[in-house]
C-alpha cells in the first residue's frame, strides 16, 4: 500500500503522523532559523534503508545544524522529519525514543568523561532501552569489538587518543541498533593518521549495511562508499549527485569551486 | 594544662554539637544545593530570582543577624520556641546550600553543553541526562570547594554562642569563666578546632583522590 498512496492522501495521512513510503528517513522542507540568522534554508532529502549519503560543503554553511534538525537535538523552526514513516516533528511526541534510534556522533566527539569506555556504550542500553546490567555489558562489548576497542573497554575518555574516543562515540551509537547514524564530521577534530583508524570504522560499518548520513570531507572515502554526496552551502542544498559526477563534471559553479580546493587540498595531504 | 583533664566531658560535649552542626550543615547544603542548582538553570526565570533572593541574603548578610533573624524574630513573631541546636542545623544547612548551589552550578554549566546534547542524542531524557551524565561530573568538580566549606563552616559554628547552644565555644568561655586560665584555655579551644579543620579536610582529599577520574580535574 505504501506505494500507492497518491498525493492528495499524502497530506491526511501526514496529519496523523504516519506516511507510507520506502523510505527510511526523510525531511521536507526543512528550515531552521536562529533570530535573524537563516541556518537551514528550505531542505528536503531522502534516505532509503542500507543507504550511505555523504554531505560537505564550506564551514558555517549549517552542515551541522541540518543534521542535528534530523536527529531532532534541536527543533526545526519548519518542516518535517520522518523516520519510518513516522514523524518525529509532530507535537506530542516522545522525542527521547526518537533520538535512541538514530545514532549520533560528534565532530568533537564528546563522550562521557566520567565513563569508560564500556561505560559510555552501556549507558544508552541500560538507561534507554532498560538491559540488564549483564545484556547491557555484553551488547556493549560487542558494539567495542565491532570498532576494535574491546582492549579499551575499562579506559576512561582521558586516557584515549581522539580516534580512539571517536570510536567509542561510533560505538555508543552503533550499540542502540539504531534505523541510521548520523556523523557529523567524525574526524575533523583528528590529526591524518587518527582520521585513518576512524576511516576504516566508517569502512566497516557501511560493509554491513548500516544506513548513514555522513558530513566529511574526507574524499576518497567518500568516492569509495557514498551512493549519493549532496553539497550544500548557505543553509541549503545546491547539488546532489553520484560521487563521480563531483569528481568529473559537478554541475554547478560553487561545487565545481569547492571541489577544485577539496581536491587540491587532498593531494597535498 | 591539668585543669582541663576535669573539663574534658564538658569540651566534649561542646566539640560533638559543633561538629554534628558541620557535617549536617555541609550534607544538607550540598542536598539544598544541588536542587537549588538545577532549579536556577531549568526553572525559568522567577525561579531564578528567587534563587538568587536567597542566596545574596544567606552571603551577604552576617551569620550573627541570622541567628537572631532565625532564633529570635520568627520564634517570637510566632509565639513559638525554637531549639538553639534546631536553628543551628537550619542555618548552617541553608547557608552552605547557598554557597554549594554556586560551585554546583558552575561546575554544571562547565560540563554542560556538550555532556547534555551527548545524553540527549542516545535518547536520554533531560532529566535522565543530569543525574546519569551532567552531576557526576559536575560534583566531582565540586569536591575541592568543601574543604573550604567545612572549614568556613566549622568556624562560623561559634556563633551559635549567642543563643546559648553548648556547642566548643561555649564550652570554652564556661571554662574560662571558672578556672581564669583564659589563655590556656583558649588554645587549648582552637588546637581542637585545627586538628577538626585538618582532619575534615585531609577526608576531603582522600575523597577526591577516590573518585577521580583522569580528564575530570580541576584546570589550574
Amino acid at each position: 500500500m505504501a506505494r500507492h498512496v497518491g498525493k492528495q492522501k499524502k497530506e491526511a495521512v501526514r496529519t496523523v503522523g504516519r506516511k507510507m513510503t520506502d523510505t527510511l528517513m526523510e525531511c521536507t522542507d526543512l528550515w531552521k532559523i536562529y533570530g535573524k540568522i537563516i541556518a537551514v534554508k528550505d531542505v528536503s532529502l531522502k534516505i532509503r534503508e542500507g543507504e550511505i549519503k555523504l554531505v560537505f560543503g564550506p564551514s558555517g554553511s549549517g552542515k551541522s545544524t541540518f543534521l542535528r534538525c534530523l536527529a531532532m537535538l534541536t527543533t526545526p523552526t519548519k518542516g518535517e522529519v520522518f523516520l519510518k514513516g513516522e514523524c518525529l516533528t509532530r507535537p506530542g511526541i516522545d522525542l527521547n525514543k526518537a533520538r535512541a534510534r538514530i545514532g549520533f556522533v560528534f565532530q568533537h566527539i564528546w563522550p562521557f568523561r566520567h565513563l569508560t569506555a564500556l561505560g559510555n556504550v552501556e549507558l544508552g542500553l541500560r538507561r534507554v532501552l532498560k538491559l540488564s546490567k549483564k545484556e547491557a555489558g555484553e551488547v556493549a562489548m560487542q558494539a567495542l569489538r565491532e570498532v576494535k576497542m574491546e582492549k579499551w573497554a575499562h579506559h576512561y575518555p582521558g586516557q584515549l587518543s581522539g580516534g580512539q574516543q571517536q570510536r567509542v562515540g561510533i560505538a555508543r551509537a552503533l550499540a542502540m541498533k539504531p534505523d541510521i547514524i548520523l556523523l557529523d564530521e567524525p574526524t575533523s577534530a583528528l590529526d591524518p593518521e587518527l582520521t585513518g583508524e576512524v576511516i576504516d570504522t566508517l569502512r566497516d560499518l557501511a560493509k554491513k549495511g548500516t544506513t548513514m548520513l555522513i558530513v566529511s570531507h574526507e574524499m576518497p572515502f567518500a568516492r569509495e562508499v557514498a551512493e549519493e554526496m549532496i553539497f550544500f552551502d548557505e543553509g541549503t542544498i545546491i547539488e546532489t549527485g553520484p560521487p563521480e559526477q563531483f569528481f568529473t563534471n559537478p554541475k554547478s559553479e560553487r561545487a565545481k569551486k569547492f571541489m577544485a580546493r577539496l581536491i587540491k587540498r587532498t593531494k597535498r595531504e | 594544662m591539668d585543669f582541663l583533664i576535669k573539663y574534658l566531658p564538658l569540651i566534649f560535649d561542646g566539640f560533638i554539637t559543633t561538629v554534628e552542626v558541620t557535617i549536617f550543615g555541609v550534607l544538607m547544603g550540598l542536598a539544598l544545593g544541588i536542587l537549588l542548582a538545577i532549579a536556577d538553570l531549568y526553572g525559568g526565570r522567577i525561579i531564578s530570582t528567587i534563587i538568587r533572593i536567597y542566596v545574596e541574603f544567606f552571603r551577604g548578610s552576617p551569620l550573627l543577624i541570622q541567628l537572631f533573624i532565625f532564633y529570635f524574630a520568627i520564634p517570637d513573631l510566632l509565639h513559638m520556641r525554637i531549639e538553639a541546636f534546631t536553628v543551628g542545623l537550619l542555618i548552617f544547612s541553608l547557608n552552605s546550600a547557598a554557597y554549594q548551589k554556586g560551585y554546583i552550578k558552575g561546575a554544571m554549566e562547565a560540563v554542560f553543553e556538550d555532556q547534555m546534547t551527548a545524553g540527549l542524542s542516545i535518547g536520554l531524557s533531560k532529566a535522565q541526562a543530569i543525574v546519569y551524565v551532567i552531576l557526576p561530573q559536575a560534583l566531582r568538580l565540586v569536591i575541592p570547594a568543601w574543604s573550604n566549606e567545612f572549614c568556613s563552616l566549622t568556624k562560623s559554628t561559634a556563633a551559635l554562642l549567642v543563643t546559648g547552644e553548648r556547642e566548643l565555644t561555649a564550652a570554652g568561655r564556661q571554662i574560662a569563666g571558672l578556672t581564669f586560665r583564659i589563655l590556656e584555655t583558649w588554645i587549648f579551644i582552637a588546637i581542637i578546632y585545627l586538628i577538626w579543620v585538618s582532619i575534615m579536610m585531609k577526608i576531603v582529599d582522600i575523597v577526591y583522590e577516590k573518585v577521580k577520574i583522569p580528564g575530570i580535574e580541576i584546570s589550574a
